[in-house]
């Protein structure tokens, strides 16, 4: 006996009916490894955290990123991170700025020549991190400390991110047209759905209706 | 699609007392003050049994939510009201992942609550275990159901946990367009034929009972409702939730000329409060239990396109791969 369902498709599917045996658990990285995104809305602003997807690899994150958020809203770039090449600062309170709580030693100078860096700056808890520049370091203690030096004044943190810049996965200038589709799926829009005249002329002519 | 602040079992957690009391007040202070509460932060056991549950089940219902509305893409009416559902229902496949991720940063992996889902060791909205037996049972999920979901999803997204928080604003922009495009397809055939009227009409009969069970029983004052809610894990009673749900939507239900199946419903105007038939929770409780008509369609669907896609899944598999949860 198979699964009856009132969708013919289902029904097509032959699903076993009945009490089934549980399914195995699934494997490890079954998943994949996650990935982080950062969307820029307009030219000209800075790359905003969106969120994480998991993907096998970073070709295939970007195409999730892009499915996920660029999907429903304006968008003119993307930038994906593999989440383990990212450094992570503690969190500091509302009120306080995380480069004047947490110290970091900073290594004597190993490697020349200086990578770069980019740096993500959280404002506020429970708002986006906010790509905020780039600093030249040999480490990722010395990209904090200059990170430090180059920002904190200016943009005070409760977090930050940071990570080697050939770590960062970024769409193309070229590619600028992968983000024109919005405009034609207007039905996604509220604005779409102008129900109040229908509903006006429906309750005029029931009221017509009973008047009569 | 259901973000309720409570959960379909009980809250098991014990033990607040062994709790580090430096820390507890520390944890307390900070959400008092209205700072969120960051995945690396310190954190009670309770708070994040509690989350993980509740956001989980929220990504499960987004998941298993597609299945009722998904199987009517291809037979909705006209091109429009096809591309629209279509999107619609990606929307709130893209809900679930970005639930299932910030579920995640508390500690569960996505492999574990896809077991849990399909074994079903956790929950999702009951209200999916039921059939859409016409278009117009489509439209009456598209706006009502939606519809509680985002009075739910409101209150949430003011919840303490930024990554829940961040989800959640995402989300409840795009249910905006759902909101709206639901109440234009059942506008549409309320106001159209009267076989029209006669089909929306039955599918609000039928769905009727399952909207007013979807924030849940009457929460019990318990000493852990209380401290969830003090927690800022529980935005708001779950009457609390039907009872705003009833002001916003009974008014635009009857002036389309539909009429809904309780005869006790009424606003009490003494009291300010909704009066109706209390749902039949034997009915909920024995469905949501798996004793429901389509408990087994729903997870044999979703267990077969999990075990289908497997090898897909194996062969783009990184075997050089590390674990880090997501960071935010
Ligand atoms: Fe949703
Ligand atoms: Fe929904
Ligand atoms: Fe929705």
């Amino acid at each position: 006996m198979s699964l009856k369902s009132l969708d013919p498709r289902i029904n097509r599917l032959n699903l076993p009916d009945g009490e089934q045996p549980p399914m195995e658990p699934k494997a490890a990285f079954d998943q994949f490894e996650t990935y982080e995104v950062f969307a820029q809305k307009r030219d000209n602003t800075p790359f905003t955290y969106a969120g994480p997807v998991h993907a096998p690899n970073a070709d295939v994150a970007f195409l999730f990123a892009k499915e996920q958020y660029s999907r429903r809203s304006a968008c003119s770039g993307l930038w994906v991170v593999q989440t383990r090449h990212i450094m992570v600062s503690p969190y500091a309170n509302d009120d306080e700025c995380i480069y004047d709580t947490f110290k970091v030693e900073i290594p004597e100078h190993t490697a020349w020549p200086l990578e770069s860096y980019e740096v993500f700056h959280l404002k506020k808890r429970g708002k986006a991190h906010t790509h905020i520049g780039r600093v030249g370091a040999t480490s990722y203690q010395e990209a904090y400390h200059k990170a430090k030096q180059a920002f904190a004044a200016q943009h005070p943190a409760v977090n930050m991110w940071v990570v080697k810049s050939k770590n960062v996965l970024q769409s193309a200038e070229e590619d600028r047209d992968m983000w024109l589709t919005l405009p034609e799926k207007k039905y996604r829009e509220p604005a779409a759905y102008k129900v109040l005249d229908r509903i006006k002329s429906f309750k005029e002519k029931q009221q017509k209706a009973l008047n009569k | 699609m259901y973000g309720g602040g409570n959960t379909f079992e009980a809250i098991k957690a014990e033990g607040l007392e062994e709790e580090d009391a430096r820390k507890m007040a520390e944890f307390e202070g900070r959400i008092a003050q209205g700072e969120k509460i960051e995945p690396d932060d310190w954190m009670p056991r309770l708070y994040r049994q509690q989350l993980i549950r509740m956001i989980e089940q929220h990504a499960h219902s987004e998941i298993i939510g597609a299945l009722p509305e998904g199987t009517w893409i291809t037979r909705a009416p006209g091109f429009r009201r096809k591309l629209a559902l279509m999107a619609k229902v990606q929307d709130e496949v893209g809900h679930a992942q970005l639930l299932y991720s910030a579920a995640e940063t508390l500690g569960k992996s996505r492999e574990e609550m896809l077991t849990d889902l399909i074994n079903g060791k956790s929950k999702y909205s009951n209200v999916f275990n039921y059939p859409t037996y016409t278009w117009a049972d489509s439209c009456i999920i598209s706006w009502l159901i939606d519809a509680g979901a985002i009075v739910n999803q409101m209150a949430n997204s003011k919840g303490s946990y930024g990554p829940y928080c961040r989800a959640l604003e995402r989300i409840c922009a795009e249910e905006a367009f759902h909101l709206k495009y639901g109440h234009d397809s059942v506008v549409y055939m309320a106001t159209g034929s009267s076989i029209q009227r006669q089909m929306v009409q039955e599918a609000l009969n039928r769905w009727w009972s399952q909207i007013m069970t979807f924030f849940g029983p009457s929460d019990k004052l318990s000493v852990h409702t209380e401290t969830l809610m003090r927690w800022k894990v529980k935005m708001a009673s779950n009457d609390e939730c039907r009872q705003q749900y009833l002001d916003m939507y009974v008014p635009k239900i009857l002036e389309l000329g539909l009429t809904i199946p309780d005869p006790l419903l009424k606003k009490n105007e003494d009291t300010g409060q909704w009066e109706y038939t209390e749902p039949d929770w034997d009915e909920f409780r024995r469905v949501i239990n798996g004793d429901g008509p389509c408990n087994a369609e729903r997870l044999g669907v979703r267990r077969m396109a999990e075990e289908r896609g497997a090898w897909v899944r194996l062969a783009l598999k990184n075997p050089t791969a590390k674990y880090v949860r997501p960071l935010a």
